[in-house]
Parts: structure tokens; sequence; C-alpha cells
């Protein structure tokens, strides 16, 4: 009876599980459909799948640029803000600067405007030096954007790792960048990657920022798929389904692999025990 | 010639003073062992002579050179802190080697040391574990190990064996003799069991709310302490503190009066649990009465009343098997033990004159 009831709950789990990936199924299937196949009603279960539509986006170069693009902003991005924010979560945690706590607010309240807020101000700064439609500088705002919740995420677990190391490392000579590298580093690399991976899907997904700051050069993906979505006078599905489904692989493989750290991520490291 | 000297040293977090104008010499190649309740100072104490802190005032001079200007690295001490900070990234060799790894030591001598000092302290087969992967016990070992490998000529242990059980306390004691006869180095040992301090130690300091209470050879100490203070914070059981009034001459004391050179004023007794002796045959005896008995084994803590003042003494314990709570106990002090203190300084001022 009991083994009964549980099948039945995890059946239950199951269903709700496949309705939230619906959406996603459709998008991977229709990606190996034509357009009337796409757009039948009922909708067509069974068919023979083609890959006409990755050829055609595959061989657009501007497309292929774009997933460049989203590589290259959304790696430079994190790696920098990560770096930064480690940093900085470790002065924050151990020397604790007067008003530490009012600073970690402020740092993440820019987290706390709209986008469509946010981008006003940015945007007439970036007119304003001239720096529309450049790497560094899309590269520069998706640091700055990404850091503050960073220096929360890596503050935490740095709070979780004694002070003792620190001292057990300075009374052997052990230079701040050492003990920072080599004793507290290895002892986060959970919260490392948890930032890293939150960080990546954010700025991965980015669309608003781009699209407004940004330019033709480094247009993402995101705002090639939003740019690129009506031609011939309706929407395009197979490009986005298509360039939706070659678009989600990342972030899905990484977070497959990753998912443990993820996991601790979410808890931001306050579990931790003392040592 | 003294190893180390603190200078009216002084220290406060956030205006709470932590150590006060504390002034201390440690001699050369000496065991000393700082006792006290804890939050008596000890463990910063440490700190500032380590350099993990900067004193507020005051000087702290090795080997007579100043050495407020130098890193904690550069003062060459090994460091065990309370708690053991073993990198749990790294294998307890990597642990281990980890100062000598910092001195730039060649891979073979550290290899050589780190082998030597597993053997002392018996965790040989565990160099290659985890620190999660060991029992409080030995990562205890590790911490030690790894305070005590690298090229120094101060070793400060804080309460390295704190939370250990009883048997294990033993064996690392006996270990940690034999890890300083091999080093032949200062030794500055901190503990908040008095009987832990007792030994250990050859010089003892007494700490209390941040200050020195009184430092010295272990005997003399115990035997007989300048102040109330130490005579309370060391020896166990503790030492029975009765108070008294002493007239021309004569103390008077709940337990009955007894000469002293002592001069006039309120004072209290402090009498050494040894010196309050069972007595059930003597008709001059005190007839206490037994509030708690903690059998040790072949001593007995007997915890006795009698008239309202509670005493504490250890008979031996076949001699008290038939007693129980409650039952008669007749006692007598000891006079050759009892030292008179000046209530209001804490100083000794006399003690009870015998014979």
């Amino acid at each position: 009876m009991t083994t009964w009831r549980r099948h039945l709950y995890h059946l239950l789990l199951w269903l709700i599980a496949l309705v939230f990936f619906a959406p996603v199924a459709w998008i991977i299937l229709s990606s190996f459909k034509t357009a009337n196949q796409i757009l039948a009603v009922p909708p067509v279960w069974i068919f023979r799948p083609t890959l006409a539509n990755y050829v055609r986006v595959l061989s657009d170069p501007g497309m292929v640029h774009s997933f460049i693009n989203s590589i290259v902003l959304s790696v430079t991005s994190v790696l920098i803000a990560v770096a930064v924010a480690f940093l900085a979560a470790f002065s924050f945690s151990r020397f604790k600067p007067p008003g530490t706590n009012f600073l970690m607010f402020l740092l993440l309240s820019i987290r706390m405007l709209p986008g469509s807020a946010a981008i006003l101000p940015v945007y007439l700064m970036y007119v304003g030096f001239g720096w529309k439609d450049s790497y560094w500088a899309l590269i520069l705002f998706y640091a700055m954007f990404s850091i503050p919740f960073s220096v929360w995420i890596l503050k935490g677990f740095i709070d979780g790792v004694s002070p003792r190391f620190d001292e057990t490392g300075r009374v052997n000579g052990a230079s701040w960048l050492s003990i920072i590298a080599k004793l507290i580093f290895p002892q986060v690399l959970p919260g490392v990657i948890a930032a890293l991976i939150f960080n990546f899907i954010f700025v991965w997904n980015e669309f608003l920022f781009d699209y407004i700051i940004g330019g033709p050069h480094t247009t993402n993906v995101p705002t090639a798929l939003s740019t690129g979505l009506y031609s011939g006078g309706g929407v395009d599905w197979t490009f986005v389904s298509c360039v939706t489904t070659l678009y989600i692989l990342p972030p899905i493989v990484i977070v497959y692999v990753f998912q443990r750290y993820l996991l601790v991520g979410m808890t931001f490291g306050t579990v931790r025990g003392e040592v | 010639m003294s190893a180390i000297l603190f200078e009216a040293v002084a220290k406060s977090y956030r205006a709470r003073p932590a150590i006060r104008d504390l002034t201390l010499e440690i001699a050369d190649q000496s065991l000393t062992v700082f006792c006290g309740p804890p939050a008596a100072g000890k463990s910063v104490l440490f700190r500032l002579l380590v350099g993990l802190e900067q004193p507020d005032r005051g000087r702290i001079l090795i080997d007579g050179r100043d050495i407020a200007a130098d890193s904690a690295a550069d003062r060459r001490i090994g460091y065990v802190p309370q708690s053991f900070a073993l990198f749990p990234h790294m294998s307890v060799y990597a642990n281990i080697a980890y100062p000598l790894r910092q001195q730039g030591v060649a891979a073979a001598e550290i290899d050589r040391r780190v082998g030597q000092a597993a053997e002392i302290l018996r965790i040989k087969p565990l160099l290659q574990k985890k620190p999660s992967q060991l029992s409080g016990g030995e990562k205890q070992r590790a911490a030690i190990a790894r305070g005590t490998l690298k090229d120094a000529r101060i070793f400060i242990l804080d309460d390295p064996l704190v939370g250990l059980d009883f048997k294990l306390r033993e064996s690392l004691m006996e270990d940690l003799k034999d890890m300083r006869a091999t080093l032949g180095a200062t030794f500055l040992y901190a503990t908040s069991d008095s009987l832990e301090a007792l030994t250990m130690a050859e010089q003892l300091v007494v700490m209390d709310q941040g200050g020195v209470v009184e430092a010295g050879p272990v005997e003399r100490l115990y035997h007989q302490p300048a102040m109330l203070r130490s005579a309370a914070l060391i020896g166990f059981p503790r030492c029975n503190l009765i108070q008294g009034e002493v007239t021309r001459g004569v103390c008077q004391t709940p337990l009955g009066g007894f000469a002293t050179g002592a001069p006039d004023g309120d004072v209290t007794a402090a009498i050494r649990p040894e010196h309050i002796v069972y007595a059930p045959q003597d008709v001059r005896a005190l007839p206490g009465r037994v509030t708690l008995m903690e059998n040790l084994g072949a001593e007995c803590v007997v915890y006795a009343e009698y008239e309202g003042v509670a005493v504490v003494s250890v008979p031996e314990s076949d001699r008290v098997a038939n007693l129980d709570v409650g039952s008669a106990y007749p006692f007598l002090v000891d006079q050759a033990g009892i030292a008179i203190f000046d209530r209001q300084s804490g100083h000794r001022i006399g003690e009870a004159q015998h014979g």
C-alpha cells in the first residue's frame, strides 16, 4: 500500500516536471521540423527530423558572430567579476571596514532596480563616453552588474572559513595574496563555481543592455534572436527554435556538470561549520 | 637571560581591556604554563607575542630586542592556535610541512623532519589522509606537529589539549614533553585547566582579568601562593577559602581559631583540600556532614558542610568507603597548611603558627 502510494507520488512529480519542461521540449522538437509542421494543428508528434534549420543558422555568418559574441562577453565578464568580487568579499569578511553592512547593501542596490530603469542613466553615460558598441565597455558593464551578487555569495562562503587559517599563514610568513590563493580559495571553491554559474546564466541570457548599449559588433544571441524574429511577414519559427536549442546547450551542460556546487551556492555557504 | 619580556603591555578591544599593563619576564629555554579562567587574556597575550595583534601600549622584547616592527613571520615563533586550523584541502603531510615550505626548506629535509615529528606524535600512518578523516585527538597531534616543526626558538601552544578526553590528554602531555626535550626551546603553554597546568609546568603564570596574578616556579605557587587569586585558581580540587578575622595574633574562623603573626583585620584563610584531614577517631575533630562525594579511584573528593561553611577534602577512597551523602564527617584542619590573605588586597599576610 505505502509503496503503491509512493509510486503514485513519484508519478505526480514527474508529470509536474514534464509540464515545466514542455516549452523547452516544444522548442527542441520544433528545431527539427519544417515551418509547416511547427504550425500544424493538431501538433505533429511523429515526423521526419530535418537538419535544414541548423544548416541555415550555422551558415549565417551574422549568427555565428553573435554566438561568438555571447561566449566572449559572458565568459570574460564573469571571470573578471568573480575575481574582483572574491578580493572584495575577502576584504569585507576579514577587515570589516566601518559600514560594511551598509556598503554590502549599497552594492546590491543596483540589482534592485528593474533593468529598464537602470538602462537610462547607463545609456546616457555610455553615449557620453563614446562607449557604445564596444566589447570592453559591455564587458565592463556586465562585470559591474555581476559583482554585487558575487560579493554577497562569496562573502558568505569566506565568512564560513575561520580566520585562524589566515593567521596560520601569516605566522608562517605567507603574503596576503598567497593566503587568499592557497589557503582560502580552495576552501570556497564551491562558492566560486556557484558565483560563476549564476553570473554566467545572467550574462548569457542578457538582452536589454546588449540591445541598447551594444551595437552591430557586439550583438549577442538574445539580441540577434529578437531582431531576427520576424522575417518574411511573420515569426520565423524554425529560426527561433533552432537558435534557442543551440543556445540553451552550454548552460545545460554547465549546470549539469556543476549541479552539486549550485546547490551549495544556494545556501550562500552560511551553513558551513566552524573548523 | 630572559628570552621574552613584556613591559607594561596593554591591549583593548572596543574599549574593553583584554590585557592591563602586564609586565612579565620569561626565562630562556623554560617551559612556562599560563593558567587562568577563560578570557583571562592568555590567548590575547600570545597573539601579541606572535604578532597577530599589536599592543596599544608597552613593549615586547625577545632576547632584549623590541619586536614591535617585526611581522608575524619575522618573529619566527612556532604557534599552535587554540583551534587546530588544519587546512582541509591539504593532506596531513602538506599541513605539517606548510611552515617549512614557507621557509623554503629543501624537500628532502622537509620529508625527514615531518617523518620525525610524525613519529614522536604517532601520526605516521595518517600523513596521506585529509584532516576531515582524522579524529579530534589526531587533528590535535597534526596541529601540534605543524606548530612545533619550524625553525624557531620560541613555541607557543594555546590550550592545545582543550576538549580532549582524559586519556588522550595524558598521552598528548607526554608527547609534548618529549617534543620539548628534543627541541630545547622556550615553550609557552596556555590552559584553563589547573590540573593540566600543574602537570605540565616548570614555571607557572597565573592570569586573571588581563593581568598576571602571580608568576613563579610551580611548587612555590602551589604551596606558597603570594596572592589569594592564585591560591583560588590553582589546584584541584579547589582550595578552601574560609573567611576569618585576626585580632591580636589570633585568627578566628568558623573552623576554629589559630595563632598567627598576621596583623589585625578581615582575612581569608586558604586551606588546600589535602590539609582538611578526615579524623573519625579524634575527639577534637569538627563534626562535619557529607554533602557530595566524587570517587576518583585512589582518592575521593568529599564535599562536607560544617556550620554553614563548605569544605573540600581528598581522603583516600578506602577510608571513606562506608560514607554517603548525609554521613557524619569529622575532620581536622592541618594548621601547617593554612595561608592567610588580606581580604581587601588579596595579598598574603601570614600563615597559621603551629607547633
